[in-house]
């Protein structure tokens, strides 16, 4: 069975999305046909290329302004009239979004534009998963620790993936309070700011 | 006066000919050629906060934001939110914003930067939006209007681009 994951990240590399869909195929199993298109390095004709006649297309992206990245926007409005013809019949579209803020359940929003999507392309919407904290996957290993939660929910969402079921829609947070993930998110953003020669209450200019 | 910015995403000749009477005195800001989208680098949060790093016209339209009373987005629909063009403008503005986090109505948002934000109104245009397209903008309107701060937003909808513009008028 063929898999297409498409990559939504505008980053070149070292993204959450490529650590999410590396252990999503992990999970799909070996005798899945993986493959793996990028929305910012690919161009449009090289991604329907990579979909033509798959059964199931997974997109893994980051949440931008509670929506979809406007490169990955683009490309899913420029191919809504073709994908379907280019996909297998009754095709199903799989997502999984991840966010910065805490809760999962803020990626929502891209999640019924996917649904949106789906129904204007002709796809059938099977479902997603939002990740809150999505920076924590460079923490630690997905199924491990402050990152079991996400582990278990891949796990659900890649059997759905492989037997062509719905996966409905989910999100889920890590094993690690709210409290002290903002402190560790803070502190990244001092030292960043730090290596960048910025002193902290350069962070806040308003000028 | 109250001032008003208007990020649109008509072609020239259309904005040319919808725009040109209907705002004169608001600020106008085309996202049509396309900005370069957001590559994702927080620079405008740790680089040169409250400035996208990207040095194209894109980054101008965070810079007009502070001082706006209203930011008016008329933009074609597209899936429940804005068209790719609006989105790469709204994509490269996030240093309005400061990256730590707040609490809002329970859950975790950006802080803001500045004191006050402008009320966001969104023209949606296009021949056959459906009411789940209908749904999705409302949420997306409440949920952008809660992280870039601001206290009141609005959302209409239009079947073309040239009657969202007249009722802008």
């Amino acid at each position: 069975m063929k898999i297409a994951f498409i990559n939504g990240s505008p980053k070149p590399a070292e993204s959450a999305s490529e650590i999410i869909i590396n252990a999503l195929q992990a999970r799909v199993g070996q005798g899945a046909d993986s493959i793996t298109c990028n929305a910012i390095k690919q161009s449009r004709a090289e991604i329907m290329e990579s979909l033509a006649g798959s059964p199931a297309l997974v997109l893994v992206f980051p949440l931008y302004v509670d929506g979809i990245p406007s490169h990955l926007l683009r490309l899913l409005d420029g191919i809504q009239a073709d994908i379907a013809g280019a996909a297998a019949p009754g095709a199903k579209l799989y997502a999984v979004v991840n966010n910065g803020f805490y809760e999962g359940r803020q990626n929502g929003i891209a999640l019924e534009m996917l649904q949106n999507f789906c129904a204007r392309a002709g796809l059938a919407w099977a479902g997603g998963l939002g990740v809150g904290s999505g920076g924590m996957v460079f923490a630690a290993p997905i199924g491990h620790g402050p990152m079991k939660n996400l582990g278990k929910a891949l796990d659900a969402l890649a059997a759905n993936i492989r037997g062509g079921t719905a996966a409905g829609t989910c999100s889920v947070e890590p094993n690690f309070p709210k409290f002290l993930y903002t402190a560790a998110v803070h502190l990244g953003w001092r030292l960043q700011a730090k290596r960048n020669g910025l002193k902290p209450r350069d962070i806040k200019t308003s000028r | 006066m109250a001032k008003t910015l208007i990020l649109h995403d008509l072609p020239q000749s259309e904005a040319e000919a919808l725009l040109s009477n209907l705002w004169a005195g608001c600020t106008v800001f085309s996202a049509s050629p396309a900005v370069h989208p957001c590559i994702g680098c927080f620079g405008c949060w740790i680089k040169t906060p409250g400035k996208c790093v990207i040095d194209d016209r894109g980054a101008g339209f965070l810079t007009l934001l502070p001082a706006q009373d209203e930011v008016v987005l008329l933009s074609r629909m597209v899936f429940g939110g804005v068209s790719p063009d609006i989105k790469a403008v709204l994509d490269r503005s996030i240093g309005f914003m400061l990256p730590y986090f707040c609490d809002r109505q329970g859950e975790m948002h950006h802080a803001r930067r500045f004191d006050a934000a402008p009320r966001f109104r969104y023209v949606f245009y296009g021949p056959d939006i459906t009411p789940e397209e209908k749904a999705t903008a409302q949420k997306l309107a409440a949920a952008n209007a809660l992280n870039f701060g601001a206290e009141r937003w609005s959302v209409q909808f239009y079947q073309s681009a040239q009657a969202g513009a007249e009722a802008l008028a």
